[in-house]
């Protein structure tokens, strides 16, 4: 069973609030949701939609399709008319805007009807999100009793938790001790931000708003040398910024964490809307050869697992760490009933001042922190950054997991992709003679990329941006092109249905 | 510890007579003294410096430290404090990186208000890169990326500390090291973010803007914010004439980083000894008051 429910309107009407709700209420009836955030860049007004899929077994994407519209306003309709199903319901927030405040309760009312949910469940739930929830419950039985019973969903016996990649990177961080988070708000990093900021005296961290990307990457270096764990974040932009901060860390080899939230460029680009397009400075952002590793989850879990390890390696070999992530996964609601892995727990070990006399510099250094230009020292220390690398590699390939296969294992037809179009590609495969390779890490790439693409006969390309990233990656480690490319850059992550049709036409 | 025990054996690589070689001396004598007077130990003191002739003086101090890229010392080290609240700070940067560069961090640190210590060696001039004009060259100055002469009045840093909310602004000469090492003292003694601004010859580039020695006056420490306007005001880093105040210009007692920040204020250590001295403190902040109202 699979449904999606699409919410509009303008912004500020409260429409992720009716997501939210009704979230909350199928998960406690053991349904998979995943919620897509369509919105713009603006507080009030325009047009904002939230594409809610429900299923009963796992599901990490949307489909174009909705059999429920609940439209906040006309241009709502006029929007979304196309993209209904054949006997398709749509509620009004015209008809219940008697309800005032409790708008969105009467129309997640409406919904728990259509699913044939029993209204205890949602009752549960308003009692759960408001403290004097009486007249809440009156509007949810109005919207309840106004509908017809459609879907009949029965209860299901799943333990469904749910996250965003916001929440999960926050997660991470806490499973690994952070001890300082500094950064400058962008869109979308700004969600793991809040959410680390939210309950820094709780969790003991501080959270720190510096005066901008240079300025919070250069501190978080300062930080993590007096020995705290430390992570900045931001989005492409924020993250160009901070390029001398990165270069500074090859150097000085002072352990770095830095999420990165990708969102449109170049430029300003669309700025609330998702590309897989900052691979490339992922990987090489900053002058000069120095080593890092460039992390890329593709779901909440993995967020959590991935941060965790970043952070790990960042102090282990003392390097930079970018974890990769974007809008559509920074944003989204996921589900599941999977948990993460055990967190790779580490100490700060190494010398630090206040207990010691240790210096770092931005500029080649003798074994004491200062300066050299001799040719013999720069050499060594250029060896050594490099032998630092090939350890790490050699370290991550045993410990941790690289790549993830779903689908049909001995299937000659391959995908290839990463990050948040991930869940569209696991969607979308479901049925299909293929398999889905997932590449975790893109610095370093795993040997086994390669023996993958040897073993198939089809090999397809998925990501979200123009150029191809990964696939240039790919074959710029293996030599392999590969030339069926799907290629998404509007700023929409690819839908499930509409990616499994490319797939099609291709296989 | 005497000051020799904070050398290290790298090469002094400044000109012959540049006087960064009597602010490394001053550096050296205060935070010896201080160490000794267990004020702080070796390994709670650290550094941060940046790009220019100034920061070499990373290289010839055997104390923790980064040493940070143009402009970067400021929030290095604030990074530092914000690690480990306990950690006794200075940053030395030249007046290139930090008022040209490093502006934006120079403007929100006094905001900040981190309880540490910045060392500005103002000359006037990017020496080391062959002297091109930084943002407090005079008027007309020449050079080669500048050959028409800079045609911009400089900024006055001290002004716009004292916008920015300094608590604690002072003045000193390189050539003159017991006025220097006197203000480094109040500096680091100061509980709060202090701005030392060195008034500093270079003996090879912009060497026009240089011997103002006799135009210098000391001032008695001003904690009226009035007071220190007028005296901020009475320099502009461009006339050729007139009067140079020197000393504490400024200061005030106002919450710290370390202490807004209920983190950071946990891992304070809570010493009972300095009990007199606050008190002593407070009865100053009192008559500052008084002063005003008057």
């Amino acid at each position: 069973m699979s449904l999606t429910i699409l919410i509009g309107g303008k912004a500020g009407q409260g429409i992720n609030k009716v997501s939210e709700i009704m979230s909350n209420v199928l998960g406690n009836f053991g349904y998979y949701t995943f919620n897509y955030r369509d919105y713009q860049s603006l507080i009030r007004g325009g047009h904002n939609f939230n594409a809610l899929c429900i299923s009963s077994t796992p599901i990490e994407s949307h489909e174009s399709k909705a059999g429920i519209l609940v439209a906040f306003d006309e241009r709502t309709i006029k929007t979304h008319k196309k993209y209904l199903i054949d006997g398709a319901v749509t509620i009004t927030a015209e008809d219940f805007k008697d309800e005032g405040r409790n708008l969105n309760i009467a129309l997640a009312g409406c919904l728990t009807k259509i699913l044939g949910i029993p209204f205890i469940e949602l009752k549960k739930e308003v009692k759960h999100q408001l403290k004097d929830s009486a007249k809440a419950i009156i509007s949810a039985e109005k919207g309840f009793e106004s509908q017809k019973d459609i879907y009949k969903l029965k209860k299901l016996n799943n333990k469904i938790s749910r996250l965003s990649g916001s929440k999960a990177v926050a997660i991470g961080s806490k499973n690994s001790g952070l001890g300082s988070y500094i950064a400058y708000p962008m869109t979308p990093a700004t969600g793991a931000l809040h959410e680390l900021a939210a309950e820094q005296l709780k969790q003991n961290r501080i959270v720190y708003q510096a005066e901008n990307e240079i300025s919070a990457a250069t501190m978080a270096l300062g930080c993590s040398f007096a020995g705290k764990k430390t992570m900045t974040g931001t989005s492409g932009g924020g993250f160009d910024l901070m390029g001398e901060t990165l270069s500074m860390q090859g150097i000085a080899e002072i352990p770095l964490t830095v999420y990165l939230a990708s969102r449109v460029g170049p430029g300003s680009g669309v700025p609330t809307y998702s590309a897989q397009s900052d691979l490339d400075i992922a990987l090489r952002n900053g002058h000069g050869e120095f080593p890092r590793f460039v992390l890329a989850p593709g779901n909440p879990i993995e967020c959590i697992e991935k941060t965790s390890e970043a952070l790990f390696l960042a102090e282990k070999f003392r390097t930079l760490s970018v974890l990769l992530s974007d809008k559509h996964l920074a944003e989204s609601e996921f589900s599941s009933t999977a948990s993460p892995v055990k967190t790779p727990k580490f100490e700060v070990k190494r010398k630090i001042p206040g207990t010691s006399i240790i210096k770092a510099s931005s500029y080649e250094a003798d074994k004491f922190g200062n300066v050299t230009e001799s040719a013999s020292l720069t050499e060594q220390n250029v060896n050594k950054r490099t032998k630092k690398y090939e350890d790490a590699k050699k370290f991550i390939q045993k410990n941790f997991e690289m790549i993830k296969i779903h689908g049909k294992k001995n299937s000659k037809n391959l995908i290839i992709g990463w990050g948040s179009t991930s869940g569209a590609i696991k969607d979308a495969i479901k049925g299909l003679d293929a398999k889905f390779l997932q590449v975790l890490y893109c610095k370093p790439l795993s040997p086994q990329i390669k023996k993958e693409i040897k073993k198939a006969t089809n090999i397809i390309l998925v990501e979200c941006n123009v150029t191809g990233q990964l696939g240039r990656l790919i074959r710029e480690k293996t030599g392999i092109k590969i030339e069926n490319r799907l290629l998404k850059y509007n700023g929409r992550p690819f839908r499930s249905d509409e990616l499994k049709k490319y797939i099609e036409e291709i296989l | 510890m005497n000051p020799n025990d904070l050398a290290t054996t790298s090469e002094n690589t400044w000109c012959p007579g540049c006087p960064n070689n009597m602010i490394l001396a001053s550096t050296k004598k205060v935070v010896s003294d201080m160490i000794n007077e267990r004020k702080f130990k070796h390994e709670d003191f650290a550094i941060t410096t940046d790009i220019g002739c100034n920061s070499k003086i990373f290289d010839y101090l055997k104390v923790s430290g980064v040493n940070a890229l143009h402009g970067r010392a400021l929030p290095l080290a604030i990074g530092m404090k914000i690690g480990n609240p306990k950690l006794k700070v200075m940053a030395f940067v030249g007046d290139g990186a930090i008022y040209a560069e490093g502006m934006a961090h120079f403007i929100h640190a006094f905001k900040y208000n981190a309880d540490m210590t910045l060392v500005v060696h103002d000359n006037q001039s990017f020496s080391l890169t062959t002297g091109q004009p930084t943002p407090t060259s005079q008027k007309g100055y020449l050079s080669k990326s500048e050959p028409l002469g800079v045609f911009d009045q400089p900024i006055n840093p001290l002004k716009l500390a004292l916008a920015s909310g300094a608590t604690f602004i002072a003045r000193t000469n390189a050539r003159d090291m017991e006025h220097m090492q006197e203000v480094f003292r109040k500096a680091i003694e100061h509980k709060g973010f202090s701005y030392v601004e060195i008034i500093q010859d270079c003996l090879i580039f912009n060497v026009e803007s240089n011997s103002k020695d006799k135009r210098m006056y000391k001032i008695k420490d001003n904690t009226s914010k009035k007071a220190a306007e007028k005296i901020a005001n009475q320099y502009d880093y461009n006339a050729h004439k007139g009067k140079i105040p020197m000393g504490v210009i400024y200061k005030v007692n106002l919450p710290t980083l370390e202490e807004k920040w209920p983190q950071l204020k946990k891992q304070l250590p809570k010493r009972k000894i300095t009990s007199t001295k606050k008190a002593s403190k407070k009865v100053k902040i009192s008559k500052k008051k008084k002063s005003k109202k008057k």
